[in-house]
């Protein structure tokens, strides 16, 4: 997959604080990429050098090959901002606002009209086109902050924390409407201060702070940065202790398992993420004729992964 | 291209302040001013009759010809009435009762003029004017003798009519003072309404949208400029039409001047909006606050509310005080040397103006 967003080496500064200190990263092409850090750490700062917004002291960024500093009219054609801030005007009905920022891009006639329309649909307000924002709810609003992002179907979408305080339906909602982009062949750059939604949505992820980056990948990378164990708990019937102990001695053979621990009925099994042999595990319960009442595994979230990476928590 | 223009209209409109603060209010204004101060214009021409005794004490010889002579001439035996006191207890009295307007007595050398009035303050006032004209002339006369005396032996003419009246074609009032003025008012209030054009949109956060968007940065901040020039057009349109249709007011006697009036004002609203549109771009808090102490101050002592309040030497510095000069000297006299000035300066603001307006706007990033 060819790179659609190349950062790098990006540098902002604002007097003697140094917002994005050095930053290279790359976005693939039809990907939803993550963007993680607190408040401050420069998130966005890179977004808004991306998308234009402001200029930089040092790097390079590239949007489907075009330079954003010599190129700027043609990359703005191919982007669409979905800024933390609802930017809508109170006066103007949802249709009417999704057509205005529409028709900045040169849409025009019964092609605005149809963008408008399809881009309401998409956000679910198709049936409130004609509701002005400040008779909206919040959810609403976030919803017609999206189409009036999106209407002029651009291939390169930012998002900056486009569910803030919004109700769980319309955030299942938005998510939703985020893969659907991505599954159309958008590329889509993501914030969000919600671990949760930034781990179901996102294909990888970057985590800053304090303008450099931390880490960068897909969940399973990231948690290989910070630890190579997985633990399996099996919820069993342990009513005979030699039945146990037989199993401990055949786990002692298998390399990739770190280490055994019993708690009442809960064996805890600590296993390689590179080499997961769960079902080797599985089979040696059966042979032993030990009951399997509960599985689950378990990896550290982004919460541990940014805590172990960073030092400090997300907020 | 007219997108922006199309949106700033519907904005205007939806916004019941704006309906309220650029059509509604200065109309309102007009008709408050306008008829309050119109009851003065009544009063001045319901004078009704002038009833005056006088009495002549003096004895210098040239005095009594003087009064004589100037009392013979005011006399016109429809409004004003003047005859000889026979007693000046009893002629008192009579001015005291309102039975006559007031007794003037003319004693003493040098001359000295004693005015006994009765309680109307208009005619009063009428009698006062009259005897201050009697008072300048005998000191024309007196500065005449002084200088060349042998000047009033030759060619005096007693037939000469010295006062010839032009007909301005209106019979003008207050209303049309105030209809000016109104305007005048509105022409500068403009300047809030260039400086939300774009704090607005950086409160709505919308100014981003419009800085990410693939559009020319000095076009679309012209488009924002041209989406206010129909509303200032609409503004100073229906402020003018109904002044005079509902109020009867008055401006130029011609259509063509008319349209030059309405051609400075609009210039004058749109190099003020220009300055708002800078004001606008440059603070970060309500352009109310900025604009509306410093304007208010203007208009009070540029005589917006009121034309009795004049103050030698910052009165007519006033902008707002030039503009109704100029509209005046236009309605009035049809004279509009003054009015091309005002045009003039207001295109040279313009320019500057937006020219600056447009740098910054150009050169803004995003707005957090």
């Amino acid at each position: 997959m060819s790179n659609y967003v190349t950062v790098k080496n990006l540098t902002k500064k604002y007097g003697e604080l140094c917002a994005v200190d050095n930053l290279s990263f790359s976005v693939t092409k039809g990907e939803i990429f993550g963007f993680l850090g607190p408040n401050g750490a420069g998130k966005s700062t890179t977004l808004s050098a991306i998308t234009t917004l402001i200029s930089y002291d040092k790097g390079e960024i590239t949007i489907n090959g075009l330079d954003v500093k010599k190129d700027r009219m043609e990359i703005k054609q191919l982007i669409g901002l979905v800024s933390q801030d609802i930017a809508v005007y109170e006066h103007l009905s949802a249709l009417e606002n999704v057509k205005f920022f529409a028709s900045l891009y040169g849409l025009k006639g019964s092609n605005l009209a149809n963008s408008a329309k399809e881009a309401l649909e998409f956000v679910g307000l198709s049936d409130k086109h004609n509701m002005k924002p400040k008779q909206m709810s919040g959810g609403m609003r976030r919803r017609l902050n999206i189409a009036c992002g999106i209407a002029h179907a651009p291939q390169l979408i930012v998002m900056d924390e486009p569910t803030v305080g919004v109700d769980t339906q319309s955030r299942e909602h938005i998510l939703g409407a985020i893969k659907t982009l991505r599954d159309r062949g958008a590329t889509v750059i993501y914030t969000s201060h919600y671990m949760q939604e930034v781990e179901e949505i996102c294909d990888r992820i970057a985590i800053i702070d304090k303008g450099q980056m931390v880490a960068c990948g897909n969940k399973a990378e990231l948690v290989s940065l910070v630890t190579d164990v997985q633990s399996i708990f099996i919820e069993t019937k342990l009513t005979n202790s030699a039945k146990m102990d037989e199993f401990k001695k055949k786990q002692k053979l298998m390399p990739d398992i770190k280490a055994i621990s019993i708690e009442e009925n809960t064996v805890r099994i600590d296993v390689s993420i590179e080499q997961n042999s769960i079902s080797k595990i599985i089979e040696q319960f059966l042979i032993l004729g030990l009951p399997i009442i509960n599985i689950r595994s378990e990896v550290p979230n982004l919460d541990t992964m940014f805590l172990t990476l960073t030092g400090h928590e997300l907020r | 291209m007219f997108q922006i223009l199309i949106k700033e209209m519907k904005e205007f409109f939806r916004e019941k302040t704006n309906l309220f603060f650029f059509l509604l209010f200065p109309v309102v204004l007009i008709f408050l001013l306008g008829n309050l101060l119109v009851s003065m214009d009544d009063a001045e021409e319901t004078i009704g009759e002038i009833k005056m005794q006088y009495l002549i004490q003096t004895e210098d010889t040239y005095q009594i010809m003087a009064i004589e002579q100037f009392i013979g001439g005011i006399e016109d035996n429809k409004n004003i009435f003047v005859e000889k006191a026979e007693n000046l207890l009893v002629a008192r009295e009579m001015a005291g009762k309102d039975e006559i307007t007031a007794v003037v007595v003319f004693t003493g050398e040098p001359l000295e003029i004693n005015v006994y009035e009765g309680s109307d303050r208009i005619k009063n006032r009428t009698v006062g004017a009259i005897i201050n004209g009697f008072v300048q002339m005998n000191r024309s006369i007196a500065a005449v003798i002084n200088t060349n005396p042998s000047s009033l032996k030759e060619g005096v003419s007693t037939d000469e009519t010295f006062i010839v009246q032009k007909d301005l074609g209106v019979n003008r009032t207050m209303l049309d003072y105030y209809a000016v003025s109104m305007v005048a008012m509105l022409c500068f209030m403009s300047i809030i309404q260039g400086a939300v054009a774009f704090v607005s949109e950086r409160q709505d956060k919308t100014i981003n949208r419009l800085f990410i968007a693939p559009q020319n940065r000095v076009l679309l901040f012209l488009q924002k400029i041209l989406g206010i020039v129909p509303k200032v057009i609409l503004q100073i349109s229906v402020l003018m039409i109904t002044s005079v249709v509902v109020f009867k007011a008055h401006y130029a006697a011609t259509l063509m001047d008319n349209l030059y009036l309405f051609f400075m004002f609009l210039m004058v609203t749109l190099a003020m909006v220009s300055i708002g549109v800078v004001i606008g771009l440059l603070i970060k808090i309500s352009p109310m606050a900025i604009i509306m102490p410093p304007l208010s101050l203007m208009m009070f002592f540029g005589g917006t509310y009121s034309k009795e309040i004049y103050i030698v030497g910052i009165t007519d510095k006033m902008p707002n005080y030039q503009i109704q000069q100029a509209a005046f000297d236009l309605e009035i006299f049809g004279r509009s040397q003054m009015a091309s000035s005002v045009i003039l300066t207001s295109i040279i603001i313009l320019i500057i103006m937006l020219a600056i307006g447009a740098f910054i706007f150009s050169k803004k990033e995003e707005e957090r």
